[in-house]
């Protein structure tokens, strides 16, 4: 890139005062929006009622910490991964899996810096490394990988700042999104209804809502006090929930365009790995590097439930595509479906 | 590296960052209010096809017979 030249007035000092006195504005016009909180507004809603969930399933078998899991729209399968001493995978840390909407390959990869897909096969005889098709490359390990709304098209972050977009059968990058300042460790895609947008969450504490199309961002948000490790659209679409290593989870509403709920209690005091909604948005599960899952009211802003189970760390979570159950994943080995 | 190339790209990445900023402060908002009672809309319509908020019974809930799971 050539040398910009400096135009009349314009310095480096001007354009950082610029940016600072633009942040400012920002600020003020998110203010004066801010009529009243989310809490305050759902007082009219009905409280919840008790709830009892509890462990239905525990599924051992992984060598390691569980680090990603995700379902399989028949909502009887789930991939997860960990980190395993195979000798069959190129890397030791698997931190990313998705599987694809029509069941039949996953997406993986970790700390080779790629994503790539397997199909899925059910034949004992079948070797399905040979099959593996390397997909992404970043510059550092992949944090986190989605399938967009088709086989056809991953979305990947990465430890090297970007997010990017790629075609699957030729491996081609079709779009990548610069922005965040440090690590992104987690995104989430809008639902198909809302058009073509989707979230990271990164290590500046920063959480950036992205245009699809065009690669560039068009919301961000800067009210963690740290790294956000997870985040997750609200299922109509118009707010995301997002959980941090500061013990907190947060709710931003996209068109007020700004934060509208803090999930947090004093005696909270560990890192929100994962969370996830439930169907109707109500119920936001959270797990934690404390070992629990917290089950938080997304409107009252209550705590109505803690789970207990995990020997360890839950590092990931997710809800069943119909919405009947959740599981976990822990740094205990062991996966678990609560209902 | 020439410093003024250094430079230049230093003011390069400003003038982005002054470009996303004024685009980001000038986007439409909506009251909070308003967007809140629209998300509180959206739980209240959604809630009866909630499973953890109406409860399905034991019987047809497949996360609750006593049957296995298998690695594939």
């Amino acid at each position: 890139m050539a040398a910009d030249g400096l135009h009349e007035n314009e310095t480096l000092a001007s354009l950082k005062s610029e940016a600072e006195s633009l942040k400012g504005k920002l600020e003020e016009e998110r203010a004066k929006l801010h009529d009243v909180e989310l809490h305050q507004v759902a007082e009219r809603v009905e409280a919840l009622g008790q709830f009892v969930m509890k462990t239905r399933r525990t599924l051992k078998g992984h060598g390691n910490k569980v680090l990603c899991m995700d379902w399989c729209k028949d909502k009887r399968r789930l991939v997860s991964s960990s980190q395993e001493h195979a000798v069959t995978m190129p890397c030791t840390w698997v931190m990313a899996c998705a599987y694809a909407p029509s069941g039949c390959a996953i997406a993986c990869g970790g700390l080779d810096n790629k994503c790539s897909v397997y199909p899925l096969t059910f034949d004992k005889n079948e070797n399905m490394a040979a099959k593996k098709k390397s997909v992404a490359m970043h510059t550092n390990y992949l944090s986190a990988c989605s399938f967009t709304n088709s086989d056809m098209q991953i979305l990947t972050a990465s430890g090297d700042g970007t997010c990017a977009l790629w075609d699957v059968e030729s491996g081609q990058l079709l779009q990548s999104f610069h922005g965040h300042g440090a690590d992104v460790l987690c995104l989430d895609l809008a639902p198909s209804e809302t058009g073509n947008t989707f979230v990271s969450g990164g290590c500046d504490k920063k959480a950036m809502v992205w245009d699809m199309r065009s690669g560039q961002c068009v919301q961000a948000f800067e009210t963690h006090e740290s790294d956000i490790n997870s985040v997750r659209y609200y299922p109509s679409g118009d707010a995301f929930a997002s959980g941090s290593d500061d013990a907190t989870c947060r709710l931003y509403d996209l068109r007020a365009d700004r934060e509208v709920a803090i999930y947090s209690k004093e005696s909270i005091i560990f890192g929100a790995s994962s969370v996830d909604f439930s169907l109707s948005g109500r119920l936001l599960f959270a797990g934690y590097n404390d070992y629990t899952i917290n089950v938080w009211d997304v409107l009252k802003g209550s705590r109505v439930s803690i789970l207990f189970g995990h020997e360890n760390r839950v590092s990931t979570l997710r809800v069943s595509p119909d919405g009947t159950a959740f599981c976990s994943g822990s740094w205990d080995h062991t996966l678990r479906v609560w209902a | 590296m020439s410093s003024k190339v250094t430079i230049g790209s230093d003011i390069g990445q400003a003038r982005r960052a002054v470009e996303q900023l004024r685009m980001e402060a000038g986007i439409d908002r909506m009251k909070v209010s308003k967007a809140a009672a629209d998300l509180l809309q959206f739980c209240t319509e959604q809630a009866k096809s909630d499973p953890f908020l109406v409860g399905i019974p034991a019987a047809i809930n497949p996360f609750k017979e006593k049957k296995p799971c298998a690695i594939l």
